[in-house]
């Protein structure tokens, strides 16, 4: 048997495996620069928030017209770590010059003056290096979040591994966090299911939740907006630094321009493993070599392997459902219609497997729906096995998996059922 | 073996202290007992540098006295920052504050235990308690830069692993261990150090970090 804490990432295999090797100095010095990072993303066609001003020298802050300012920006450290030092504006006070913080305090030109001049000091950066400061569009938050978040704008950390999304975690500001979405300053972490984009469970200050804490508000069952866009971005982010291997994305989701790339990370932190109840280093071990082509791709896989066995809550809901050796299978092909096959229920077998003909007639062996090949050597020569993504409905249930394709035409059954698709059901051997 | 031996018993023939000695065949052990709890059990601390410099002082100094500095320098740097938390000042000047504040302390500490007629502390060389005074400011600037509990959390463990490091530089059978096979004990941190630079495994805290996970 092999032992649980092999599945889990910590700290020391993070930076081993993951960091060392695949986070190269370009891709962190990228990182580490938010104006670097928009530079990038910008340049391979990537929303980022708007940049309105970016101060070098204390003698531009003196020379800044500040009246150019739309009502509302947020004033950020170029090289900040953990959130530190970002101001957020949220609208003109009565008087010019003057403007309304999130939390509805005044803060006035000198003020900012001074939090710029404290930023390129190097107050907020690594190791107190001098920094520049700038100034981007404020992401107004979408009307979904409003009742989970506390003041800030809550965003979404995607973990990307070879242009694989991984896994990801919705954070929520608190009061706490002072309305900053960092976990360590006491935002709330909530898993979301890769598949679906609907979130599943939620931590707070290292416990876990279930409610929103002084809410009777669910923390699960959340669908996340433009969930597909969102896994795209992330993915093409690491497209456009490919100096980071293991990467995560952070996406605001602004009101009216969609989902938005903040920041990038070259350090996620490991947290995220524990809002998913899920070890990581198992994902990474099942994308690690894959022959990923593109970002959507890369999708594509993600999607379909790490789709959150929801059985538990079907369980729950419907009971065990009994099935027998033989079942009748409605498999969902390429342009959407459901085709019946007759497949067997093999619990010998972990990955469910579809005959080659029967695949490509249902339009499934098109190349966006390979995930990837493995060549196989077998008495009969090299042979070349594709898995695919694969949905079909058993006994009333969608089952949404991956499985592999074979030659079976010579087999009684076009398709078997494997193990990993059988949860929440329970097998009769006979009639 | 043999001949690596008697070159030290050669050395300290020559003169050279057997102290001083003991002290540096056991140095790459001590250090890495501060990288084993780093990786191994999951201590953030301070770098190598600075648990080893209160171990050595420690050794120097004697367990109780030391402990007793270290504390006092603690509470008094921690009373210090609150009382020039309100002065703006810049960064230095402050620190240099600081230090004033704590060799007074360390001065008034020495002078009364001099009239209680405990005069451990006088007869203590002035170089360990120089280096304790001077660590205040790693202390200072872990309190300014972290909240209170994070610092707490960072100077305790630093504590309980410079404690570790005093022990082994002061195990009777360990010195005993360092002169007649003085081989072994260079090569035991060369090995362990290797190792423990390529584990991969969980730390012991993070078994309590995802135990949730672990079932």
């Amino acid at each position: 048997m092999f032992s649980k804490s092999n599945q889990i990432l910590g700290v020391n295999a993070r930076s081993l495996d993951y960091l060392k090797p695949l986070n190269k100095r370009k891709g962190r010095r990228i990182a580490n620069s938010k104006l670097l990072t928009k530079k990038y993303l910008t340049k391979a066609g990537l929303p980022t928030p708007g940049l309105l001003a970016v101060f070098k020298t204390p003698k531009k802050v003196e020379e800044f017209n500040w009246l150019s300012l739309p009502d509302n920006f947020v004033l950020k450290p170029v090289s900040g770590l953990g959130g530190e030092g970002i101001v957020i504006i949220k609208k003109k006070a009565k008087f010019a010059g003057e403007w309304y913080l999130m939390d509805d305090s005044i803060i006035n030109t000198s003020d900012l003056k001074l939090r710029i001049l404290d930023i390129l000091a190097g107050r907020h950066s690594l190791h107190n290096l001098p920094d520049k400061a700038m100034i981007e569009e404020r992401i107004k938050i979408a009307k979904v979040f409003r009742k989970y978040a506390f003041q800030g704008t809550p965003d979404i950390r995607v973990l990307v591994f070879n242009k694989v999304p991984v896994m990801a975690m919705l954070r929520l500001p608190t009061a706490q966090s002072k309305g900053k979405a960092n976990l360590h300053q006491g935002a709330i972490g909530v898993g979301v299911d890769i598949a679906t984009g609907v979130t599943t469970y939620g931590i707070h200050r290292d416990k876990f939740i279930k409610h929103i804490p002084g809410t009777k508000r669910k923390v699960n069952g959340l669908k996340l907006p433009h969930w597909n866009t969102i896994l795209l971005l992330a993915a093409k982010s690491q497209e456009a630094v490919p100096w980071l291997g293991y990467l995560g994305v952070d996406i605001v989701f602004d009101k009216k321009h969609g989902p938005v790339i903040l920041e990038l990370n070259n350090q996620p932190g490991l947290e995220i493993q524990k809002a998913n109840h899920s070890p990581l280093k198992g994902r990474l071990n099942r994308v690690v070599g894959l022959e990923v082509k593109d970002a959507e791709h890369g999708v594509k896989i993600g999607r379909t392997l790490f789709a959150e066995r929801f059985a538990d809550r079907v369980m729950a809901d419907e009971g065990i459902k009994t099935i027998r050796i033989w079942e009748t299978v409605r498999v969902r092909s390429a342009d959407k219609k459901r085709v019946e096959v007759r497949a067997k229920v093999d619990t010998g077998a972990w990955r469910t497997s579809i005959d080659r003909d029967l695949a490509r007639e249902l339009g499934l062996l098109k190349p966006d729906n390979i995930l990837w090949s493995k060549i196989y050597k077998s008495g009969l020569g090299i042979e070349r096995r594709e898995v695919i993504g694969l949905t079909f409905y058993l006994a009333g249930r969608k089952i949404e998996t991956i499985a592999s394709v074979a030659e079976r035409a010579n087999l009684r059954a076009s398709m078997i059922i494997g193990r990993k698709d059988l949860s929440g059901f329970l097998v009769k051997p006979r009639r | 073996m043999n001949i690596f031996q008697s070159v030290i018993a050669q050395a300290i023939a020559n003169g050279i202290s057997e102290e001083t000695i003991v002290l540096l065949l056991l140095l790459p052990l001590v250090a890495s007992i501060v990288a084993a709890a780093r990786h191994l059990i999951g201590f953030r601390g301070f770098g190598i540098l600075i648990p080893t410099l209160i171990a050595v002082t420690f050794v120097a100094t004697g367990i109780i006295t030391g402990i007793s500095i270290f504390l006092v320098i603690l509470v008094l740097a921690t009373l210090s920052r609150r009382i020039l938390r309100k002065l703006r000042l810049h960064y230095l000047p402050r620190m240099a504050l600081f230090i004033w504040f704590i060799t007074l302390g360390i001065l008034g500490l020495m002078v009364i235990f001099s009239y209680l007629g405990v005069s451990q502390l006088g007869v203590v060389s002035i170089f360990p308690i120089v280096i304790l005074i001077l660590l205040a400011e790693e202390f200072i600037a872990v309190q300014i830069r972290k909240s209170l509990r994070e610092a707490a959390r960072l100077i305790m463990e630093t504590i309980v692993i410079a404690l570790a490091g005093y022990f082994i530089f002061s195990f009777h059978w360990l010195r005993e261990l360092a002169l007649t096979y003085p081989l072994l004990v260079i090569l035991t941190p060369l090995i362990l150090d290797i190792w423990l630079g390529r584990f991969t495994g969980l730390r012991l805290i993070e078994y309590r970090r995802f135990k949730k996970l672990l079932k």
